[in-house]
C-alpha cells in the first residue's frame, strides 16, 4: 500500500502526548479515531471522564488506566446496587469523584465507593437531598479526603458533619452551602479539628457570630465564603480582624446585619486580601472605607454592588487600588460616566466589569473602558438603557479579548451595534435578551464573525426571524447553549436550521407557537448532544415531533413539556425511550390522562431525579409509583 | 405484743387502723368495742375480756367446720354466711383489741423521739404523731432560726423512720376496714362510705396541723429526719450527719440509695430506677434528643456531645438507628398490655377468698421479690393497688377484708374500689 508509512509514524509517543495536550475535548474525541497509536495516547493521557451511562464504567476504567477524576453527576441510574456491582471489579485509583445529584445513592453505596477509590481526595455530593448523617458517616471512611462539596445536602446535620470532620482530618476545602441543618456546633467542631482548612463555604447557613469566632482561629484559611448569613453581624466580623492570618478572599454578600464597619474591620486586619466581595451589604462607600482599602496592595476583586458610590469616591478607590481586575458596581446609586471613566483610566488591568443596572452610564464610559482596559474579558451591562451602537463600536474596536458580554434589556442595541460587537471575534457568551431592536441583519453579523460563540441568549428578541436563526446556525458551529424563547417570528424553517449545531446541549424554545413536529424532529435528529430542552408552551408541536425526539435525543437529561399537546402514547414513548432523562416538567398537559401519566412515569421512574407534576395527580397516581419515585431519590414538585 | 416487735406486716395493718373507731354493727361487737376516740387508755381487763370472747368465737367456728367436715365437706349457703359473719366479727374484734393497745405505746415512746421502741409513728395517725411532736417540743425548746443546711446539732428534733415504714406505700389507713391511702384527704373521702358521722364538715375538714393546733402554744422545734441505714451519711449516727428535711425526702433518699433499682425504662430498657417518679421523669424524655457518642455515652444536649467529642480523640457522634422509634412504640404497647394483665390479676386476687387465705400463709414474711413485682405491676394507673407494703399479703388481706365487710355489713364494695383506683392514680 502506498500510504502505509504514514507521516504520523515518525512522531514519537511523547510528542504525540504533547500535541494531545493542546487539544480541546471535542478534538480529542476525533483524535482517538485516527489510529491505534493515537488511541493509545488518548487512553494513557486521559485523566478525567464524565460519563452518562454508568454501565460502561468498568470497561472505561480498564481502557483508561490513568483516570483520576470521575464525574458521575449525570448518570441517571446510579444507585447502591450499581455501585455494589462495580465493587466486584476491584479498587480503582480515582482521586476525584463527582456524585452531584446522585440522589439515589445512599450510605451503603457511598461507603462501597469510598472504600473502592483508594486515595480519594475530592468528593462532590452537592444537591443530593437525601445525603444525611448516615451517608456522611459512610463517606468519612475515605480518610484521605481533602476537598468535600456538600452544597444543598439538606438532611445533613451537625452529627454528619462531625463524622466527616473526624474521619477526614486533612480536609483543606469544604463547602456547606445550603446545608440548612448545620449550626454553630458543627462549624465549631470543624474549625477545631481541621486546622489545615484553606477554603470554607458557609453560605446561607443559620450560623451566628460564635461560628465566626471559631473560624477566626483557623490558621491557614484563605477563602471564606459566607453569602447571606443572616445572623452574622459586624461584631462577628471583628473576630476575623485578628484571626485567619492567611485570608485572601472573603465573600460577605447579602449578609443582612453586616455593615460597612464590619467590612472595614476585615480590611484592617488583612492587608494581603485579594478578593473582597461585599455586595448588597455595604450601603455607602465612606471615607474610612476608602482610607482602609488603600492599604490593600494586592486587591484584585472588589464587589460593592448595591452601595451608594459617588464619582469622587470611585475615583479615589480606583487610584488607590490600581491592580484591580474584577470590579462589581451593579445597582450602585450614583455611578456616572465620570466615575467609570476615572476607574477605567486607573485600573487598566480590569478583566471583569459589572455595571448592571447603572442607569446613568452612557457610551462615553463604555468607550473609555474599551480604550483603557484592553484586557477586558467580561462586561455586564444589563439594563443600561443609555448604551447605543456608539459604545459598542469602541468595544468592537478595542476589546479584542472580550469573551462575555451581557446586554440583556439594553434596548439601545440595534443591528449596527451587533455589527460592531461581531468584531470581538473571541466572544464566547453573548446575552441579548429583551433587545427588541435587533433583526435578521444583526444576526447575520454575529453568525458570520463570532464563530467561537458558545452561548447565545436571545430571550424575547422579537425582531429577528428564520433567516437570522439560519445565519447563526450556519456560523456559530460551537454553540452549545441557545436560548430563543418567545422569539415569536420563528417558524419551522428557522428552527430546522438548528440541526446544524452539533454541539448544542442546551436549547430553550419556550413559547414558540409557530413550530410544529417537523421543526422539533429536525432539531432532535441533528443535535445529538442535546441535554436540556425547554418546549414549554410550544402548543403546535404534534406527536410526530415527540416521536422523533424519543427516537433521536438519547442524551436528553432534562425536558420541560408544560402546556404541550403531547398525547398519552407519545408521552409514554418519550419517557420510556429517553433513557437518560432525569428531570421532567409535566404540568398542564391537556391531552394526557391520569393513566397516561402513570404509565409514562412508571417507564422512567428508576432514573428520575426531579419531577414537576400537576398537583391533583398526587391523589390520582398510584401510591406504589410515588413510593418508588421517592425511594429512588426523586423529588416531586406539585404545581 | 410479740408479733408487733417482730414487725409482722399483717399486724401493722391492724394496729394502724385502730385509732378512732366505733363501727360494730355486728351482733356481738358491742361489749368489746372501744368507746370512740376517748377510749385510748389501755385497760387489761377489757383486753382479757375481748380475748376470751374471740377464743369462744373461734371454738364455735371450729365446731361448725368440724360439722361440715363430717358431711363430706358440703357447704350450705346459710352455713357459709354464718362462718363469714363469725370470721368478720372475730377479725374486727381483733383489730379493736389491738387498737386499744396503740396509744398507750405511743405514750411510752414519747420520751425518746424516733427511738426503736415505737418503730411506726405513722404520720397519718395524727393523734400519735402529735403527741410525739409535742413531747419533743416541750423537751427541747429552740428557735427555728435556721432553715438551711447547717443546723447546729440539737437545734432540731431528729426522727428516724424504720425501713418498713419508709417503704410502705400508704401512710393513712382506714380505721374501719384497714384500707391504706397515700393521702389523708383520700382517706377522709373514703371514710364517708362508712357512715354519716364521717360526712360532717368537721370530719371532712383538714385536721389541724402542729402549727395551728390550739393546745400547743410553745414554739415548734424544727423537725429533721434520719435515714435508718447504718453508716449512711443521712443516718443520725454518722459523724457528719446531714439530716433530711421531710418524710418525702426520707422516702426518696432511702429508695434511691439503699434499695434495688427495680423499675426499668420501657423505652430504652437500660435505665433503672427505684423511685417511680424518677422513672416517669426519665420516660418523658427517654428517646428524644438522645445524643450518643461512639463510646456509648449519651447526652441530653447536643452541645454537651460536641464538647465531649472535641475533647476526646477518636470519639465520634453515633447515628441513631432508624428503627428505634417503632421498637419503642412496640415496647410501650407491650408494657401497656402487661399492665392490663396485672390489672386482671389484681381483680382476680381481690375477689377470691380462699386463695387469699393461702397467700397470706405463704407470704406472711415480706418477700423482696414479691414486693418488686407488685411494684412494677402497679405502675399503671388502672391496676388495683396491690403494690403494698409487704407485697401481696397486705393487699390481699385488704381486699379480702373489704369483701368480708361488704358481704357481712351490706356495705357497697364500690366504695373501696373507687378509693383504691383514685388512690393509685394520684
Amino acid at each position: 500500500m502506498p500510504l502505509s508509512p504514514s507521516i504520523l509514524s515518525v512522531l514519537s509517543e511523547d510528542l504525540l502526548v504533547r500535541v494531545y495536550g493542546f487539544l480541546d475535548p471535542p478534538c480529542r474525541k476525533k483524535w482517538r479515531l485516527v489510529s491505534k497509536e493515537f488511541h493509545r495516547v488518548d487512553s494513557l493521557s486521559r485523566t478525567s471522564i464524565r460519563i452518562l451511562r454508568v454501565e460502561f464504567l468498568p470497561a472505561l476504567l480498564s481502557n483508561y488506566p490513568h483516570l483520576s477524576s470521575l464525574d458521575l453527576s449525570v448518570c441517571p441510574k446510579l444507585d447502591d446496587d450499581v455501585v455494589l456491582r462495580l465493587a466486584s471489579y476491584g479498587a480503582v485509583s480515582i482521586k476525584s469523584l463527582n456524585l452531584s445529584r446522585a440522589t439515589a445513592l445512599r450510605a451503603r453505596g457511598l461507603e462501597t465507593l469510598a472504600r473502592l477509590c483508594r486515595g480519594l481526595e475530592r468528593v462532590d455530593v452537592s444537591h443530593c437531598w437525601g445525603f444525611g448523617d448516615r451517608e456522611a458517616a459512610a463517606l468519612s471512611v475515605a480518610a484521605g479526603l481533602r476537598e468535600v462539596r456538600l452544597d444543598k445536602c439538606l438532611s445533613l446535620s451537625d452529627v454528619g458533619l462531625a463524622r466527616i470532620v473526624l474521619g477526614c482530618s486533612n480536609l483543606s476545602k469544604i463547602s456547606l452551602k445550603w446545608c440548612m441543618e448545620i449550626s454553630d456546633l458543627g462549624i465549631d467542631l470543624l474549625c477545631k479539628k481541621c486546622k489545615d482548612l484553606k477554603s470554607l463555604d458557609v453560605s446561607y447557613l443559620k450560623i451566628t457570630n460564635d461560628s465566626i469566632r471559631s473560624i477566626a482561629l483557623l490558621p491557614k484559611l484563605e477563602v471564606l465564603e459566607m453569602v447571606n448569613c443572616p445572623l452574622v453581624d459586624d461584631d462577628g466580623l471583628q473576630y476575623l480582624e485578628n484571626g485567619c492570618p492567611s485570608l485572601q478572599e472573603i465573600d460577605v454578600t447579602r449578609c443582612e446585619r453586616v455593615s460597612l464597619s464590619g467590612v472595614v474591620s476585615i480590611v484592617r486586619g488583612h492587608p494581603d486580601l485579594q478578593h473582597l466581595k461585599a455586595s448588597h451589604c455595604v450601603s455607602e462607600v465612606s471615607l474610612s472605607f476608602l482610607h482602609n482599602i488603600k492599604a490593600l496592595k494586592h486587591l484584585k476583586t472588589l464587589w460593592i454592588d448595591g452601595a451608594r458610590v459617588s464619582d469622587s469616591s470611585l475615583l479615589t478607590l480606583s487610584s488607590s487600588c490600581r491592580p484591580l481586575t474584577d470590579i462589581g458596581v451593579s445597582k450602585c446609586v450614583g455611578v456616572t460616566d465620570i466615575g467609570i471613566t476615572g476607574l477605567a483610566r486607573n485600573c487598566i488591568n480590569l478583566k471583569t466589569l459589572n455595571l448592571a443596572c447603572c442607569g446613568f452610564v452612557t457610551d462615553a464610559a463604555i468607550s473609555a473602558v474599551a480604550q483603557s482596559c484592553r484586557n477586558l474579558e467580561t462586561l455586564k451591562l444589563e439594563s443600561c438603557h443609555m448604551i447605543t451602537e456608539k459604545g459598542l463600536q469602541s468595544l468592537g474596536c478595542y476589546s479584542k479579548h472580550l469573551q462575555e458580554l451581557d446586554l440583556t434589556d439594553c434596548y439601545g442595541v440595534n443591528d449596527r451595534g451587533l455589527e460592531y460587537i461581531s468584531k470581538c471575534s473571541n466572544l464566547l457568551r453573548l446575552k441579548l435578551g429583551l433587545c427588541t431592536n435587533i433583526s435578521d441583519k444583526g444576526m447575520f453579523h454575529i453568525g458570520s464573525k463570532c464563530s467561537k460563540l458558545l452561548e447565545l441568549d436571545l430571550y424575547r428578541c422579537g425582531g429577528f426571524g428564520d433567516d437570522g436563526l439560519a445565519a447563526i446556525s450556519r456560523g456559530c458551529k460551537s454553540l452549545n447553549r441557545l436560548i430563543i424563547s418567545y422569539c415569536g417570528e420563528l417558524t419551522d424553517t428557522g428552527v430546522e436550521q438548528i440541526r446544524q449545531l452539533e454541539h448544542l446541549s442546551h436549547l430553550e424554545l419556550r413559547g414558540l407557537k409557530n413550530i410544529t413536529g417537523a421543526g422539533l424532529a429536525a432539531v432532535a435528529c441533528g443535535c445529538k448532544k442535546l441535554d436540556y430542552l425547554d418546549l414549554k408552551k410550544c402548543e403546535n408541536i404534534d406527536d410526530s415531533g415527540f416521536w422523533a425526539l424519543a427516537y433521536f435525543a438519547r442524551n436528553l437529561r432534562q425536558i420541560n413539556l408544560c402546556y404541550c399537546s403531547v398525547s398519552d402514547t407519545a408521552l409514554c414513548m418519550l419517557m420510556s425511550n429517553l433513557s437518560r432523562v432525569q428531570d421532567v416538567d409535566l404540568v398542564n398537559l391537556n391531552r394526557v390522562t391520569v393513566e397516561g401519566s402513570e404509565f409514562a412515569l412508571r417507564a422512567c421512574c428508576n432514573r428520575l431525579k426531579k419531577l414537576k407534576l400537576f398537583a391533583p395527580l398526587r391523589f390520582l397516581l398510584s401510591s406504589e409509583l410515588l413510593e418508588m419515585l421517592h425511594a429512588r431519590g426523586c423529588r416531586i414538585r406539585w404545581d | 405484743m410479740e408479733d408487733e416487735e417482730e414487725g409482722e406486716p399483717n399486724l401493722h395493718v391492724f394496729k394502724a387502723s385502730s385509732s378512732g373507731k366505733d363501727n360494730n354493727n355486728n351482733n356481738n361487737g358491742g361489749q368489746a368495742s372501744v368507746q370512740g376516740v376517748k377510749a385510748q387508755a389501755w385497760d387489761p381487763r377489757t383486753m382479757l375480756c375481748n380475748l376470751s370472747f374471740m377464743e369462744q368465737k373461734i371454738h364455735e367456728l371450729q365446731g361448725l367446720v368440724h360439722l361440715i367436715l363430717g358431711r363430706n365437706g358440703q357447704l350450705q349457703d346459710e352455713q357459709q354466711q354464718l362462718i363469714t359473719a363469725d370470721l368478720t366479727s372475730i377479725i374486727i374484734q381483733l383489730i379493736s383489741t389491738a387498737g386499744s393497745l396503740l396509744p398507750s405505746v405511743n405514750m411510752l415512746s414519747t420520751t425518746a423521739p424516733g427511738s426503736a421502741l415505737f418503730p411506726f409513728p405513722r404520720e397519718a395517725n395524727n393523734l400519735a404523731s402529735q403527741t410525739l411532736n409535742n413531747g419533743g417540743a416541750s423537751q427541747e425548746l429552740e428557735d427555728d432560726a435556721e432553715e438551711g443546711e447547717n443546723l447546729p446539732p440539737g437545734s432540731y428534733e431528729i426522727k428516724q423512720l424504720e425501713k418498713e415504714e419508709i417503704l410502705a406505700p400508704h401512710t393513712n389507713f382506714c380505721t374501719i376496714c384497714g384500707k391504706g391511702f397515700k393521702r389523708d384527704a383520700n382517706l377522709r373521702m373514703h371514710m364517708r362510705g362508712h357512715g354519716d358521722q364521717y360526712k360532717t364538715p368537721a370530719a371532712l375538714a383538714k385536721p389541724p396541723t402542729k402549727e395551728t393546733l390550739p393546745g400547743s402554744d410553745a414554739p415548734m422545734l424544727i423537725k429533721r429526719y434520719s435515714c435508718p441505714f447504718p453508716g449512711c451519711k443521712r443516718n443520725k449516727d454518722h459523724k457528719r450527719f446531714q439530716p433530711l428535711k421531710t418524710i418525702l425526702c426520707v422516702k426518696n433518699h432511702y429508695k434511691r440509695t439503699h434499695c434495688d433499682k427495680s423499675f426499668t425504662c420501657s423505652r430504652c430498657h437500660t435505665k433503672k430506677f427505684s423511685v417511680i417518679a424518677d422513672l416517669k421523669t426519665h420516660e418523658k424524655h427517654c428517646g428524644q434528643n438522645k445524643w450518643l457518642c461512639s463510646c456509648g455515652t449519651t447526652f441530653s444536649r447536643k452541645d454537651k456531645l460536641f464538647g465531649h467529642i472535641a475533647l476526646f480523640q477518636g470519639h465520634t457522634p453515633a447515628i441513631p438507628l432508624e428503627d428505634t422509634k417503632p421498637s419503642a412504640a412496640a415496647s410501650s404497647q407491650r408494657g401497656s398490655s402487661g399492665c392490663g394483665n396485672s390489672n386482671n390479676n389484681a381483680a382476680m386476687v381481690s375477689f377470691s377468698l380462699g386463695s387469699a387465705a393461702n397467700a397470706n400463709q405463704e407470704t406472711s414474711q415480706p418477700c423482696v421479690m414479691d414486693g418488686k413485682t407488685s411494684f412494677e405491676e402497679s405502675f399503671s394507673p388502672l391496676s388495683f393497688d396491690i403494690c403494698n407494703f409487704g407485697g401481696f399479703p397486705r393487699s390481699i388481706f385488704d381486699d379480702s377484708f373489704q369483701m368480708l365487710i361488704s358481704s357481712a355489713c351490706g356495705c357497697s364494695p364500690i366504695n373501696g374500689g373507687v378509693g383504691s383506683v383514685s388512690d393509685t392514680s394520684l
